[in-house]
């Protein structure tokens, strides 16, 4: 990390020795094993095309947006794809506002690599009309913590973003079939981006002049260790894209080596990203389907109508987007235990495979970021259920909420 | 589009284990402490070392190493558009990534409260300019008698028409297939730099990989030819 | 390949050059060529007897590799690997010249092709009254008296720090600003240690110092001072005002060319890589006078060609005595 050195943090030589020291034996500071990756929980926010990635203590957001321009003149049919990272400097005393320094340089294009030019995401299905307009879709990646291994994190969120992305959707007409007309989301579906696989970005740390190698590298261990290489692949065994920046040199078998045990965790990985995506496409449809339920519907439904009657904030629904459909008819009683206990609830989806440690993705689609951040959704829940639970009004109402947002939901 | 004829032909005529034509000089910048030119066929490098001096940054200082600090930047001339701007995304990453390979060979604990630059400019590119700026940095340091524990060289590779391919120029370069660069020391046989893009099956990125390495020992062997000639060249020189 | 130089041969000139260089490097030692390395090269040396690692050397894996491109030098039992280009590798008691780049809290910062700059104590240094005592706060004040940015000086290497950086001192008359001349900058390896690095060129009254760090000054001569005669002139003021006043002398013309003469000398040898000592020097411009070679022809393609043939020629002479 560049920066000023009174801005850095450094790392007292007891530590790095302890850490070095320790690896010799096999130990991890953390206790993890040597190829352990730190838990990772993927939420959603209630845009298209938002995701929260959390690896231990490592935070990232991803946003994705698109925009109709000019395709470039040597490839006229094909959209574009664009990275952005941020590295605020709330996440790390050395990163510095303003232009991106040469690490935050450096992970946009690694995940530019993995993303565009293994064709992950499909560029020609993005043309609206050949050499005039195509879309442009943008990925902006945020760094809010910065807790060791950024590049892992922020692939995920890229790829979280990107497939809970939904394009407007869009036709040619006019005269001359030369106008592009672009529906809002209320009149016609949006368009998911065609994906073709999963590039996956693992990171390996190297001690010992090389002949240790560690996977998802803490902060500590980022400043001692010697080298450092990303791997991105996919689930189908291809790699897609290898990143070993110099530094220290190793030996041609170790390269082997991680090479093999990241395409071995890459179907893993890949399962966990679907299902948590699949799980918030489900809750996003329930929605859809509320929206445009005209009856009341109480039986089922019963909260979320009273709560449009009312003051409420659009949170209710989100508190309904939390529960899965199979859970929707526990709701009026159940919800508490059903959103207390995330073992029961999770049921279905619980991702049996991995030797990865808990991963515990909820589809959370609370629409406000900032809630997620500070963590522990699931215990703001239950009260406020609770509040509206029958339409009754309980003390809980007197209280001024905090925040009045209001969806309209006139469909 | 077809890369490699029926016959193993690559559109310059060569086969798929033939390096381009190599032209390697050192000393060309007189005021730099060490310089070098490296082509590639048609890839024309220039590296210019100074150092070690006075650190400029008192506060970029290394306790009790060297700072070693790297630029890279492609003449606006030297690709067909001129469309280059300094300080691109891409001139940053290969700055940082290059830097970090020579200062693995560098022996910077012998030279404290110093700085070395090295000054990479590109003056032609087609194909493999990293390779060849690494394969000049290397001669440029040695040329400036700065010690370093082994002499880094490099060379890319790719995959088209299913074959492996060393030493892609442009054309092969943007045809979309894979592209391998790989950086060794070669006296003690490791592997610095790796660097892949675009989407390879695991056996083929092996073949694709020992294929680079290949194409590295040749280049090692060169780049010692041409240190040793001019070695030789200035001690009898000089002596009286 | 050769370290190129920049000049225009015609394809004549171009043949005698590289006839001269050939002879060159067949008058020189084999022994030489062949102990050249470069780095990673292996260093043939005996294991079963004990010698020492020198500079340019590492131990790696039970074998000897050099680190650095230059000769191998055994001296007894050190073995080391003398660089070529390289920056100054200074010792105690070397006599350096070099360009003052800052003027600091107590000292001046100099210039001197190393890995970092030299310092200049403001008491290593003479008073200009000539007066011994304790710097106070008012000699501190009117550093700038003495030297200012841009001064070139001549002094001598105190001792290195631990941290590597050198320390000069300018005690002697000898030694310190140097004025009405030109600074030529060498490569330090051209450059021999020897008892003598001041020169005084009667025939032509130009004042040569050889610095160990490859700066080389050529100026007018100058009388140095006997410091028993400023002992009688106990007048401070006068002392002072005769020594800022600078005496605008006129260098004659003459001198001047001389000057440039002896400077062009040097940048030819530097260009060819050559060493440059006093006798080469002076030979260099003896040859361009019998030549009729104006002072800018000298650093011209023909006077090259000309000073490599000389050097052949005087190297093989050497060689026969």
């Amino acid at each position: 990390m560049e920066g000023r050195l009174a801005n850095m943090w450094r790392l007292t030589v007891n530590e790095s020795k302890f850490v070095e020291t320790a690896l010799q034996y096999e130990l991890r500071v953390d206790g993890r094993g040597l190829y352990d990756y730190r838990k990772l929980t993927i939420k959603f926010g209630k845009e298209y095309g938002s995701s929260e990635v959390q690896l231990g203590q490592t935070h990232v957001m991803g946003f994705v947006t698109a925009q109709l321009v000019q395709p470039y003149k040597d490839r006229p049919n094909e959209g574009s794809l664009s990275i952005f990272t941020e590295f605020s400097p709330m996440a790390d005393p050395s990163f510095e506002p303003g232009r991106p320094g040469e690490s935050a340089v450096e992970l946009g294009r690694i995940i530019d690599r993995g993303l565009r030019e293994s064709r992950a995401v499909d560029t020609e299905s993005l043309c609206v009309l050949a050499g005039k307009k195509v879309w442009s879709v943008r990925i902006d990646l945020h760094i809010l913590d910065n807790g060791g291994n950024l590049v892992d994190a922020a692939n995920i969120a890229a790829l979280a973003a990107l497939m809970t992305f939904r394009r407007p959707d869009c036709t040619v007409g006019g005269e001359n079939s030369q106008e592009v007309i672009i529906h809002s989301l209320e009149e016609r579906e949006p368009l998911p981006l065609i994906i073709h696989h999963l590039p996956i970005a693992f990171t390996f740390g190297f001690f010992n002049n090389g002949n240790i190698v560690v996977m998802d590298p803490t902060y500590v261990e980022e400043e001692v260790m010697c080298g450092r290489m990303t791997v991105t692949v996919n689930a189908n065994g291809d790699i897609c894209a290898i990143q070993k920046p110099g530094e220290e040199g190793v030996n041609q078998s170790v390269i082997l080596h991680c090479l093999r045990l990241a395409s071995s965790r890459a179907a893993a990985t890949t399962k966990i990203i679907r299902e948590e995506v699949e799980a918030y496409n489900r809750e996003k449809n329930l929605q859809k389907v509320k929206r445009h339920s005209t009856l009341a519907k109480s039986e089922v439904f019963g909260p979320i109508v009273v709560v449009k009657e009312g003051h409420k904030k659009s949170s209710d629904e989100d508190k309904s987007a939390e529960i899965s459909q199979e859970h929707v008819e526990l709701k009026n009683s159940k919800e508490q235990e059903a959103v207390a206990s995330p073992a029961t609830f999770k049921g279905p989806e619980t991702c049996s495979v991995s030797s990865d440690p808990a991963i515990k993705g909820k589809a959370n689609d609370s629409g406000d970021a900032q809630k997620e951040v500070t963590g522990d959704v699931e215990m703001e829940d239950t009260p406020e259920v609770t509040k509206h639970k029958d339409g009754e009004k309980t003390l809980r109402d007197a209280v001024k909420p905090k925040k009045k947002k209001r969806k309209n939901k006139s469909t | 589009m077809e890369y490699v004829n029926p016959e193993g032909l690559r559109l310059d005529g060569r086969r798929f284990n033939e390096m381009r034509q190599i032209v390697a000089e050192v000393g060309v910048v007189s005021k730099a402490d060490g310089s070098a030119v490296f082509e590639m066929g048609n890839t024309k490098v220039i590296a210019a070392v100074y150092g070690p001096r006075e650190i400029q940054n008192k506060s970029q200082q290394k306790n009790g190493h060297a700072l070693v600090l790297c630029e890279y930047s492609m003449a606006h001339f030297s690709t067909g558009d001129r469309r280059r701007q300094k300080n691109d995304r891409r001139s940053t990453e290969l700055s940082l990534v290059i830097r970090q390979t020579m200062e693995a060979c560098i022996l910077t604990e012998l030279l404290p409260h110093s700085q070395i630059d090295i000054f990479l400019q590109v003056l032609q590119a087609d194909g493999g300019t990293r390779s060849a700026c690494i394969n000049a940095a290397t001669l440029a340091l040695a040329d400036a008698g700065i010690p370093m524990r082994d002499l880094a060289v490099s060379c890319s590779a790719g995959y088209l028409n299913s074959t492996p391919l060393l030493d892609l120029n442009y054309v092969e370069d943007s045809a979309g297939g894979a592209d391998v660069t790989v950086g060794i020391l070669p006296k003690l046989d490791k592997v610095t730099l790796l660097q892949m893009d675009a989407k390879l099956p695991m056996e083929t990125f092996e073949t694709v990989f020992a294929l680079a390495s290949e194409g590295c020992k040749a280049i090692a062997e060169r780049v010692r030819e041409v240190l040793q000639e001019n070695t030789k060249q200035l001690e009898y020189r000089r002596a009286s | 390949m050769m370290r190129k130089i920049q000049l225009p041969f015609t394809q004549t000139q171009k043949v005698r050059y590289e006839r001269a260089i050939e002879r060159l490097q067949s008058l020189s030692s084999t022994a030489n060529s062949d102990a050249s390395v470069i780095v990673t090269d292996t260093i043939p040396v005996n294991h079963e007897d004990a010698f020492l690692k020198g500079h340019g050397t590492s131990e790696v894996e039970g074998e000897l590799l050099a680190t650095v491109c230059g000769v191998v030098e055994r001296v007894d039992k050190l073995v080391y690997v003398r660089t070529l280009r390289a920056r100054y590798k200074p010792e105690v008691g070397d006599i350096v010249v070099g360009r003052i780049i800052e003027v600091a809290q107590k000292r001046w910062r100099v210039e001197l092709n190393f890995t970092q700059d030299g310092v200049l104590m403001l008491s290593s240094m003479n008073m200009p009254d000539g007066s011994q005592r304790r710097r106070t706060s008012v000699d501190e004040l009117n550093m700038r008296n003495i030297f200012v940015e841009h001064d070139v000086v001549c002094a001598e290497v105190r001792s290195i720090q631990h941290d590597g950086s050198l320390q000069l001192h300018a005690r002697s008359q000898k030694y310190g600003k140097l004025e009405k001349g030109q600074l030529l900058k060498v490569d330090p390896y051209l450059v021999k240690r020897s008892k003598h690095h001041f020169h005084y060129i009667e025939s032509l009254g130009i004042d040569l110092i050889i610095g160990c760090n490859g700066f080389i000054w050529v100026g007018e001569h100058v009388e140095v001072r006997d410091p028993v005669m400023i002992d009688d002139q106990k007048d401070d003021e006068m002392m002072i005002s005769s020594s800022s006043t600078k005496e605008q002398s006129h260098t004659p013309l003459e001198t001047r060319q001389n000057i440039c003469r002896i400077g062009n000398a040097v940048r030819v040898l530097s260009n060819l890589g050559f060493t440059v000592t006093v006798e080469v020097i002076t030979e260099t411009v003896n040859l361009s006078n019998s030549k009729n070679v104006g002072i800018y022809d000298m650093i011209g393609s023909e006077f090259h060609v000309l000073v490599a043939e000389n050097e052949a020629e005087r190297r093989r002479q050497k060689r026969k005595k």
